[in-house]
């Protein structure tokens, strides 16, 4: 195990070094606070599209971070050949993948819990209530679904060489789960074989993102979900990132680095 | 003495992503042996196949057939590299951590404890001579300020085997003196070098063994001097190994 | 002939300059964005009306607190409409609450996602109203001759959050960016009305209403009858309430001739007409 936590130590470090992060944040603090000054027929208590707004911020930085670190991880190990003096080490290529995972995925926590926090300050200053219960939620949550998505794109680098593809690709995958992921089943029964069982085979097939996505309880202030919920949709997302996981050491296992 | 590298009639093909072309053999049945306290330097042209052994000894390139060992396990466990050290040809390491920071991830991979990982830093830098430099980023450093980082980490773990490849090459004459010195000193205490180099003269100088593989072949092991018997020095013997045939007018 | 890189430089700034004084006023007939009056207008051209349709309904899905039909859902069109029904529609309020889009869950992933979806039709209340307003000031920027974004804005601002002068002024700017917009018109002259008791300015601006309705093309009078009606049963209540019986009937017959009630409407009548025969002294 500190093996893997070795391997995720120096991706954190990655991270934290690189600008991508600050600049996100720093992006998501300049919008929040712009739309937090803007007067709307002189009420200042008005504060949800704030909360909203930030949400929506939180959640695409998230993505990106997520995404973007994790993407760029193998390849650029390839690329840059530091692959090899690691692989040279007592290290199995499982250990190389599990750090890699658990290195982006400790990275995207630390950065929403900083804009989670900072989410906090903005919308305690303006309410004068801390529903941290709610909040904690909804970013375990969004950080649940965020391991499956590492997941699936260090799955993606493995076969992708180039992180610009593995970003677009992951991307796409991940917006259309997002917004189309929850309908197909609906969307399936109006058309016409073989798209319809077609479309219903992805539909149960697909790991079912939206369930993370709990912004409208923060933002309308509806309190937590049920917590058999969330600790079933933890399990959910262990599953999927274990399959993906997985998949990504089968394919990295008998991968020859050397071409 | 014990045999702690060893390769039995390996060979390595790769395979050509055009399935129309045939796949490329890059070591045919090669049988090496590297025993305890050797200085080995494995020498061969271009594309003879050296890089590719190597590959298979660290676990880089799985063998297509035959097998390799390391302190007698086999290569594909990783627990074989426990007691080595690996200095690749150019400077492959993370350049955005400090030289300390790099040390310490590797030190933390061989699952050394942190007292010994303190004091194993402080004498490499001290050995390399980049204290000064410990805490700055890589990414600053000069070419040979790096190779010397590379060293320091091919010794994090105090190695039995230290595998290097082209260890000198693209050095400064100091910075081959200085890489000779360690080698040398990795010798009086007992390790094992084993070590790729087209520079025959340092090979002649520093090695107790070696073996010349050309085409994937092993075409010649031995001491310096049986490899070297009836010619002038080893250059002369390795062309003639080789198959080189000069074109110059005497 | 040898040209220095910067008599080059020199020669295409000046060509840029020539050109750019030269075509500037024919820019301005390329293309109505320059000549927006906001800033919207000018960065969207006519896609802003798109996001001003988006953030009008985004005011009506904070109205529902995040239970609205996504565009999959079944029934979303009737949902659309929400907002427009529920100004001065309060009774249907409590059935459009009984309604639900989501169904019955149609397998376990279905099922098991709506923990994480709101599953409650609850419509905002206690002040909470005010939530809306960003989006409807948003959607008014965006697209100034979207009268709904006004009406609904105005009908919030008075009738749930009694900010009147606030709705007032909305009306009004609606107003000046929509001068024929019948529905404005008299939204103000409930404001006059009801609010401000200055019945002579409602009795104005609802008969302008009146007259700028009878100047639109005759699909539209037969579309938006309804605002006809409102108008001419508002002026009757109107003249009622100020003594004026006989002007009140002629309003009634006028509402009679399009409404789906006419029957309801003839009681009220017949009331009036029994006001005014009461009210004059028998002939000796």
């Amino acid at each position: 195990m500190n093996k893997i936590f070795a391997v995720a130590g120096v991706v954190i470090k990655e991270l934290y070094r690189r600008k991508d992060f600050y600049v996100l944040f720093v992006l998501t603090a300049v919008l929040t606070l712009a739309a937090g000054a803007v007067n709307f027929f002189h009420d200042e208590k008005i504060i949800r599209y704030v909360k909203d707004l930030c949400l929506l911020l939180i959640w695409v930085s998230a993505l990106l971070v997520a995404i973007i670190t994790t993407a760029r991880q193998i390849p650029a190990e390839r690329e840059a050949r530091t692959i090899f003096p690691l692989l040279a080490k007592p290290v199995s290529r499982a250990q190389v993948i599990a750090g890699k995972f658990l290195g982006c995925w400790l990275a995207t926590g630390v950065a929403l819990f900083i804009f989670y926090f900072f989410f906090a300050i903005i919308t305690g200053s303006r309410e004068h209530i801390w529903p941290v219960g709610v909040y904690l939620e909804a970013a375990w949550m969004q950080w649940a679904m965020l391991a499956i998505v590492i997941a699936m794109v260090l799955l993606g680098s493995i076969y992708f060489a180039a992180p610009s593809s593995t970003n677009v690709i992951s991307f796409i995958v991940v917006a259309g789960i997002l917004l189309v992921g929850g309908h197909l089943n609906a969307i399936a029964l109006s058309q016409p074989e073989p798209m319809q069982t077609v479309l219903a085979w992805v539909y149960f097939v697909i790991p079912h993102l939206e369930w993370y996505d709990l912004r409208d309880f923060v933002v309308y202030d509806l309190g937590t979900v049920p917590a058999r919920a969330v600790a079933l949709a933890t399990l959910y997302a262990a599953v999927w990132t274990g399959i993906f996981l997985l998949l990504a050491w089968f394919g990295f296992r008998r991968k020859n680095l050397t071409t | 003495m014990n045999v702690i590298l060893k390769t039995e009639k390996l060979r390595v093909e790769y395979r050509n992503r055009d399935f129309r072309q045939q796949s490329k053999v890059a070591l045919v049945g090669l049988d090496l042996e590297v025993h305890a306290g050797e200085i080995f330097g494995f020498l061969g042209p271009n594309g003879a196949g050296k890089t590719t052994t190597m590959n298979v000894l660290l676990g880089f390139v799985p063998p297509t057939s035959g097998a390799a060992s390391l302190f007698g396990i086999d290569v594909r466990q990783p627990i074989a590299r426990q007691r080595i050290g690996y200095l690749p040809e150019l400077t492959y390491y993370y350049k955005f951590l400090t030289a300390e920071e790099l040390l310490r991830f590797y030190a933390k991979i061989f699952g050394l404890t942190r007292a010994e990982t303190d004091k194993r830093i402080a004498q490499l830098l001290k050995l390399v001579e980049l204290e000064h430099a410990a805490k700055r980023p890589i990414k600053g450093y000069s070419k040979g300020m790096q190779q010397r980082v590379g060293i320091a980490q091919s010794l994090i773990n105090n190695p039995d085997l230290l595998i290097l490849d082209e260890p000198t090459s693209g050095l400064d004459p100091l910075g081959r003196m200085k890489v000779r010195e360690i080698i040398q000193r990795l010798k009086d205490e007992g390790k094992t070098v084993f070590f790729s180099s087209h520079e025959l003269g340092e090979v002649e100088a520093i090695c107790d063994h070696v073996a010349i593989v050309h085409e994937g072949q092993l075409k010649a092991t031995g001491t310096v001097a049986e490899i070297s018997a009836g010619h002038t020095n080893l250059e002369q013997s390795f062309l003639k190994i080789v198959g080189y045939q000069t074109t110059l007018v005497p | 002939m040898k040209l220095s890189p910067l008599s080059l430089l020199v020669a295409l700034l000046a060509l840029a300059f020539t050109l750019a004084t030269g075509l500037a006023r024919r820019a301005d007939n390329w293309s109505n964005r320059a000549k927006s009056d906001n800033v919207f207008g000018m960065l969207f051209g006519d896609g802003r009306k798109l996001f001003a349709n988006h953030f009008f309904t985004m005011a009506d899905v904070y109205f529902h607190s995040g239970y609205y039909p996504s565009v999959f859902d079944q029934g979303a069109a009737e949902q659309k409409e929400i907002i427009a029904a529920s100004h001065g529609k309060k009774e249907t309020e409590e059935d459009e609450k009984n309604e639900n889009f989501l169904g019955k869950p149609k397998d376990w992933i279905d099922a098991f996602g709506r923990n994480f979806r709101i599953t409650q039709h609850t419509h905002l209340e206690h002040q909470n109203e005010r939530e809306m307003l960003p989006w409807l000031r948003l959607a008014a920027d965006l697209d100034p001759q979207k009268i709904e974004t006004y009406t609904v804005g105005a009908y919030f601002l008075r009738e749930h959050l009694g900010r009147l002068e606030q709705a007032e002024a909305f009306l009004r700017e609606g107003l000046r960016n929509n001068p024929d917009s019948c529905e404005i018109l008299f939204e103000l002259g409930r404001i006059f009305n009801d609010v401000h008791h200055d019945y002579d300015r409602a009795r104005n601006v609802w008969q302008l209403g009146v007259r700028k309705f009878s100047t639109l093309p005759e699909q539209r009078q037969k579309d938006d009858k309804f605002v006809y009606e409102e108008f001419v049963v508002s002026l009757s209540h109107l003249e009622r309430d100020a003594g004026n019986y006989a002007l009140a009937i002629d309003w009634l017959r006028k509402a009679q001739k399009v409404s789906p009630v006419p029957g309801a409407l003839q009681e009220q009548i017949d009331a009036l007409q029994e006001k005014i025969t009461s009210a004059t002294p028998a002939k000796p």
